[in-house]
C-alpha cells in the first residue's frame, strides 16, 4: 500500500514534467499547425543554462533567467527559421525542426562536450521532506511538482482570464479574422512560440538536477512527448495532461512492480513451453515490465491510433 | 483564346513528346549502367569498393524513401526500421545454412525486400489513413517501439551485440561464392540499377502518377475516383520493400546488423540525404547518397564535428533551399534553354569561390573553438589545412578572422552582380 | 417514369445549433441541366457537399440513380457516376495540364491502383487526355505547370478534370465565380459543350449563365427550396421575386 503511495508520487513527478514539454507543444501545434521537433531540444537548453548560470549565481537565479534565455532563442527560432520555411509548407517545417533538434545536440556537445554536466540538486532542498515506510521522498520533489502545479495555474489563469488569453484562444482557432482585427498574428505566434519553448525550458531546469544533464537528454525525453501529445488528442490541452500522467504514471508502476510475463501468460492458463531456450518466442515469456516499461508509450500510443485515431481528447477528423 | 487552338492537331505534340522522352528515359540509365561497371577499373583500393558499395546501398534506400517524402507527401521518421528488419531477415537466413546453401547470394535481397514489405503491410494499415503531422508522428512512434524492442526481442534482434552471418556460405553464383569486396560491388551494382529502374518505372504507373496528385491535392483525388488513403498504402508498401531490398544489401556488405540500422538515427539520416539531394526530382536522392556519403567519409577522418557540419548544412538547406541539389541543378535549366549558361560562369566564380574560402575559414574558427575548449590541458597544438599551429596563440585566431571576413565579404559585395547575371540569363532575348 | 438521375429526399444539415438545411426534396431527371440558385448563405455549397459526401448528412437520403450514397465516400461515389468541381479553384497546381486531365481519366479507363501498366504507354490514355484538352481549348498549354495558367483557364481545366471520368451526372459549383463577361460567355459554351446528354446540376449566381444553361431552375432561400421549374415559370413566381429580390435588396445595403 505504502509502496503504491510512493510509485504515485515519483509517477506525478514525470507526469508533471511531460505534462510541461507537452503544454507548450500542444499550444504551438494548435495554433501554426506545426509540429516543433525541437521542443525538447529547448528543455535540454534550459538544464545546460541552469547549470552553467548556477555556477555563477545559484540555482535560483538559474531557475529564473534560464527560461528567458530559452524563451528568447525560442521566439528567434521561430521569427528567423520557422517563419521563412512556413511558405513551402507544413512538412519542410517539420523538416526543419527536425533538423533544428539534431543541431542543437551537436551544438551543446560543442559547447560542454560529451560528459554529463555536474548540476545537482541545490543545498537548501537536499533533504527529506517525509518518508513512507522507509520510502524517502526528497524536497526536490515535492518542489518540482509545487513548481510544475503552479506554472499551470498561472497559464491557465492567463488563457482563460485575461485579454492576452482570450487574443491568443481566438488566434488559435481564427487567425485571420484575428488579424483582421488588428492584432498582430505573427507576434502573437512568436510570443507562443516562445513561452512554450521557455515553459519547455523550466522543465529543463528543474529536471536537469535529477534526470541527468547530457547531450541525449533532449532525445531520451522528446520522442516520449511526441508520444503524450498523440495519445492526449494533437492540439487538445487536456487529452496532453491526461497523457502525460497516464503515462507517468504507467511507466513508474511498470519499472516498481517486476512482473513478469510468464506469470501473466501462466495466469490466464497458458503453460511456460518446455525448452524455453529453444523456442521462438522464448523472449516472450522471459520479458519483465522494468524492460518494457520505457516502451508501453508507444504500445499504447499504438493501440490508441489503431482504435482511437483522434486520441484520447482529439476531435474526429473529418 | 480563339480558334487557331481548335485546329492544332493533338497527335501531333504528343508523339514529338514520346519520341523525346523515350531517349531522355533510357540514355541516363544505359550510361548509369556502363558508370557502375567502370567505376572498379578507376577507383581501385578495397576502401574506395566499400565507399561505393555503402553509397549505393544509401541510394536505393534513399529512393525507396523518396518514394514516401517525395512522391507520396508522407514525412517519415522510422524508415530505417524497414530496412533493418529486411537485413535483419536476411541475417536469420544466412544462417538457416540448410535454406541458404541452395540460394544464390544475389537473390537475397528479395526476402529482405519482402519481410520489409511485410512490415510495412502491416505498419501502413493504420498509418497511412492520414498524411502530414499524424503520419509523421506515427512512424517516429513505430520506429521507435521496434528499436526499442531489438533488446527485448533478442532472438530476432540479437540484443546488444546485433546479429551476424557469413555470405560466403550462400550457393556459388555461376561458381562465384562472394568472398572479394569487388564480387560484392557488382551485386550491389546490380541492385542499386535494378532497384533505380523498378522505382522510376513505378513514379509512371497510374498508382505512382496518383501519388503525387494525392500529395498536392488528396481531396480532388477523391473527387477523381481515387481513395487517398488506398494510394498512400500502395505507395508506402512498395517502399517498404525497396527499404528492405537495400537493408538486404546492407546483410550482405557488413555481414553484421545491430540496433543502429534500426535507431532513430539511422531513420534521420536518410530523411537528411533525402532532402539534400533533393525530393522534387526523382534523380534528387541519388545526388544526395553519393554527395552524402562522399562527405561523411572525407569529413569524419577530418574532423570530430562532422555531425555538427552536417547538421548545419542540413538546416540551410532546409531554410535555403528546399529544392535541395537537385533543385539547384534544375534552376539552371532555363539559362541553358536559352543559350545563356555561359553568361554566369564569371559572376558564379567572382561569388562563389570567396564565400567558399569565407565558409573554410568559418570552419577553421569552429574547430579552433572546439579544440580551445575541449582538448586535453598542455595540448595546445592542432592541425588544420596541413597546417599545425598553437590554438592558444593569437596569430592562427586573426588569420582565419580575416580569411572568414574578407571571403565572405567579397562574396557578398559580388552577390548583386550574380543576382543581376541571373536574372538575365534567365530573361529570353538580348544580347545573347 | 424513369429512375431519376439525383433523388433528394428530405435532406437536412445542421452544424452544432445552426440548421443550415432544413429538409430539401428534389428530383433531377437523366440529362437535365438543372441550376440552383439563391441568395448568399441560403447553403447552396453546403448542399452541394451533402450531395458528394464531402460533409456527411444529418437527415435523409441522396440516391444516385435510385441507388442510396449514405455512407459512400467521396472516391466511391465518384466511381458511380457522380462528378463534382469546386467553388474554389482545385486542380493540382504542380502537374502539367495534360497530367491534370490524365489523372482523371485514369480510374474510368480501369486502372485503378496498378502498377503494371506505365501511364504514357497507353495511346488510349494520351488520346483521351488530349481529346479533353481540345474539348476545354487547353491543348496549347499542354505542358505547362496547372499552376501557371490563368484564372479563367484553371477553372476551363478544372471542368475538364471534373467531366474527364466520363461520369454522366457533373456538378459545377460556381463556374463563373469572378470572371469577366467574356470568360463568363466562354465557359458558358464551354459548359453546354462538354455536358452534352448529361445530367448538369450547377450552382450559380451569375442569371445571364443560369437563364442560358439551364432546364430547370431550383432556388433555395434559407436551406428550402421554395420553387423548382422552367426557367421562365420560376421568374415569374412571385415569391422568388419576394425572396431574392429582398435577399438582393438586403445585400446591397
Amino acid at each position: 500500500m505504502e509502496l503504491i503511495l510512493v510509485n504515485i508520487i515519483d509517477g506525478l513527478v514525470t507526469g508533471l514534467l511531460l505534462f510541461m514539454l507537452s503544454a507548450g507543444l500542444t499550444l504551438i501545434f494548435s495554433m501554426m499547425g506545426v509540429l516543433n521537433f525541437a521542443h525538447a531540444s529547448f528543455y535540454m537548453l534550459g538544464a545546460y543554462f541552469a547549470y552553467q548560470i548556477s555556477i555563477a549565481l545559484g540555482f535560483w537565479m538559474g531557475l529564473l533567467i534560464a527560461p528567458l534565455i530559452v524563451g528568447v532563442l525560442g521566439a528567434g527560432v521561430e521569427r528567423y527559421g520557422l517563419r521563412r520555411v512556413h511558405q513551402y509548407g507544413h512538412v519542410p517545417e517539420l523538416i526543419f525542426t527536425f533538423g533544428l533538434a539534431l543541431l542543437i545536440e551537436e551544438l551543446v556537445q560543442f559547447i560542454w562536450g560529451k560528459n554529463q554536466m555536474p548540476y545537482s540538486v541545490p543545498e537548501i532542498l537536499n533533504f527529506t521532506a517525509f518518508s513512507i515506510a522507509g520510502n524517502s521522498i526528497p524536497a526536490y520533489k515535492i518542489f518540482m511538482i509545487f513548481t510544475s502545479v503552479a506554472i499551470f495555474i498561472g497559464l491557465l489563469y492567463i488563457l482563460t482570464k485575461t485579454r492576452v488569453g482570450m487574443i491568443i484562444q481566438a488566434a488559435l482557432s481564427y487567425p485571420r479574422t484575428v488579424e483582421a482585427l488588428g492584432h498582430n498574428v505573427p507576434l502573437i505566434f512568436m510570443g507562443v512560440f516562445g513561452v512554450g519553448t521557455a515553459l519547455a525550458g523550466v522543465a529543463g531546469v528543474i529536471a536537469g538536477p535529477v534526470l541527468g544533464t547530457f547531450p541525449g537528454m533532449a532525445f531520451v525525453l522528446g520522442s516520449i512527448v511526441f508520444v503524450t501529445i498523440v495519445i492526449g488528442g494533437l492540439g487538445s490541452l487536456w487529452g496532453a495532461l491526461v497523457a502525460s500522467l497516464l503515462i507517468g504514471w504507467i511507466t513508474t508502476f511498470a519499472k516498481s512492480y517486476n512482473i513478469q510475463m510468464s506469470d501473466i501468460l501462466n495466469g490466464i492458463g497458458i503453460s511456460t513451453p518446455e525448452n524455453l531456450s529453444e523456442n521462438v518466442f522464448r523472449d516472450l515469456w522471459t520479458v519483465t515490465s522494468p524492460q518494457i516499461a520505457d516502451i508501453l508509450p508507444y504500445i499504447l500510443m499504438v493501440l490508441i491510433l489503431i482504435f482511437r485515431p483522434a486520441g484520447l481528447f482529439g476531435k474526429r477528423h473529418s | 483564346m480563339t480558334d487557331e487552338n481548335l485546329t492544332t492537331d493533338p497527335a501531333r505534340p504528343a508523339q514529338r513528346m514520346r519520341a523525346g522522352s523515350l531517349s531522355l528515359t533510357f540514355t541516363p540509365w544505359i550510361v548509369g549502367g556502363i558508370l557502375l561497371v567502370l567505376m572498379p577499373f578507376i577507383f581501385t583500393s578495397n576502401s574506395a569498393l566499400t565507399i561505393m558499395n555503402q553509397m549505393w546501398i544509401t541510394v536505393i534506400f534513399a529512393l525507396a524513401y523518396n518514394m514516401l517524402l517525395g512522391q507520396g507527401g508522407m514525412l517519415s521518421f522510422g524508415h530505417a526500421v524497414y530496412a533493418g528488419v529486411g537485413g535483419f531477415a536476411c541475417m536469420h537466413i544466412m544462417n538457416a545454412s540448410d535454406f541458404f546453401s541452395s540460394l544464390p547470394l544475389p537473390v537475397l535481397p528479395v526476402f529482405g525486400g519482402l519481410f520489409g514489405m511485410g512490415l510495412a503491410l502491416i505498419v501502413g494499415s493504420f498509418s497511412t489513413r492520414n498524411a502530414g503531422t499524424v503520419f509523421a508522428m506515427i512512424s517516429l512512434g513505430v520506429g521507435e517501439l521496434i528499436a526499442a524492442c531489438s533488446v527485448i526481442i533478442v532472438a530476432f534482434f540479437g540484443g546488444e551485440e546485433g546479429i551476424s552471418g557469413d555470405r560466403t556460405y550462400a550457393m556459388p553464383f555461376f561458381g562465384n561464392e562472394f568472398l572479394q569486396q569487388i564480387d560484392v560491388y557488382y551485386l550491389t551494382s546490380f541492385w542499386v540499377l535494378l532497384s533505380a529502374a523498378l522505382m522510376y518505372l513505378w513514379s509512371r504507373t497510374p498508382v505512382g502518377r496518383m501519388a503525387n496528385a494525392v500529395r498536392d491535392n488528396p481531396e480532388r483525388a477523391e473527387f477523381l475516383g481515387y481513395s487517398a488513403r488506398w494510394v498512400r498504402f500502395y505507395s508506402f508498401v512498395a517502399s517498404g520493400f525497396f527499404a528492405g531490398v537495400a537493408g538486404g544489401l546492407f546483410a550482405i556488405n557488413y555481414e553484421i546488423l545491430t540496433e543502429e540500422n534500426l535507431n532513430t538515427t539511422s531513420s534521420g539520416v536518410i530523411l537528411l540525404v533525402t532532402f539534400l539531394g533533393g525530393v522534387g526530382f526523382f534523380f534528387g536522392p541519388i545526388i544526395g547518397a553519393v554527395a552524402f556519403t562522399l562527405l561523411q567519409t572525407v569529413l569524419s577522418l577530418q574532423t570530430e564535428l562532422w555531425a555538427f557540419y552536417a547538421g548545419t548544412l542540413f538546416v540551410a538547406t532546409v531554410m535555403f533551399f528546399p529544392g535541395g541539389l537537385a533543385g539547384l541543378m534544375m534552376m539552371h535549366v532555363p539559362a541553358f534553354r536559352l543559350g545563356k549558361a555561359n553568361h554566369l560562369i564569371v559572376p558564379y566564380i567572382k561569388t562563389l569561390i570567396p564565400g567558399f574560402i569565407g565558409i573554410l575559414g568559418l570552419c577553421a574558427l569552429v574547430e579552433m573553438t572546439f579544440h580551445f575548449r575541449h582538448a586535453a590541458t598542455g595540448d595546445n597544438e592542432m592541425t588544420l589545412f596541413w597546417t599545425t599551429f598553437d590554438s592558444h596563440t593569437i596569430l592562427p585566431w586573426i588569420i582565419a578572422i580575416a580569411v572568414t571576413a574578407i571571403g565572405l565579404g567579397i562574396a557578398r559585395a559580388t552577390a548583386p552582380a550574380l543576382k543581376e547575371a541571373w536574372n538575365e540569363a534567365n530573361t529570353a532575348g538580348g544580347a545573347a | 417514369m424513369s429512375t431519376p438521375a439525383l433523388e433528394l429526399t428530405g435532406l437536412k444539415k445542421s452544424f452544432g445549433k445552426a440548421e443550415i438545411i432544413r429538409g430539401i426534396d428534389l428530383s433531377i431527371g437523366t440529362a437535365e441541366r438543372h441550376a440552383i440558385i439563391g441568395p448568399n448563405g441560403a447553403g447552396k455549397s453546403t448542399l452541394f457537399n451533402l450531395i458528394t459526401a464531402r460533409f456527411p448528412a444529418t437527415e435523409g437520403t441522396v440516391k444516385l440513380h435510385g441507388e442510396d450514397l449514405a455512407g459512400l465516400q467521396p472516391f466511391q461515389i465518384n466511381r458511380k457516376g457522380l462528378s463534382r468541381s469546386f467553388q474554389i479553384t482545385n486542380i493540382f497546381p504542380a502537374m502539367t495540364v495534360f497530367e491534370n486531365v490524365r489523372c482523371a481519366l485514369l480510374w474510368s479507363q480501369g486502372y485503378k491502383y496498378s502498377f503494371w501498366n506505365l501511364v504514357n504507354r497507353s495511346r488510349q490514355l494520351t488520346e483521351g487526355a488530349d481529346a479533353i484538352l481540345d474539348q476545354i481549348n487547353l491543348l496549347e498549354r499542354r505542358n505547362l505547370p496547372a499552376g501557371t495558367l490563368s484564372y479563367a483557364e484553371q477553372r476551363a481545366l478544372e471542368i475538364g478534370i471534373t467531366i474527364a471520368g466520363g461520369a454522366d451526372v457533373i456538378m459545377l459549383d460556381e463556374p463563373t465565380a469572378g470572371m469577366s463577361h467574356s470568360e463568363t460567355d466562354y465557359i458558358t459554351d464551354l459548359i453546354l459543350k462538354v455536358t452534352e446528354g448529361k445530367t448538369l446540376v450547377m450552382v450559380e449566381h451569375d442569371m445571364g449563365v443560369v437563364f442560358g444553361l439551364a432546364d430547370r431552375i431550383s432556388v433555395l432561400v434559407y436551406g428550402e427550396i421554395i420553387a423548382t421549374g422552367k426557367p421562365e415559370d420560376v421568374r415569374g413566381d412571385p415569391k422568388v421575386q419576394e425572396a431574392y429580390l429582398g435577399a438582393a435588396l438586403e445585400a446591397e445595403h
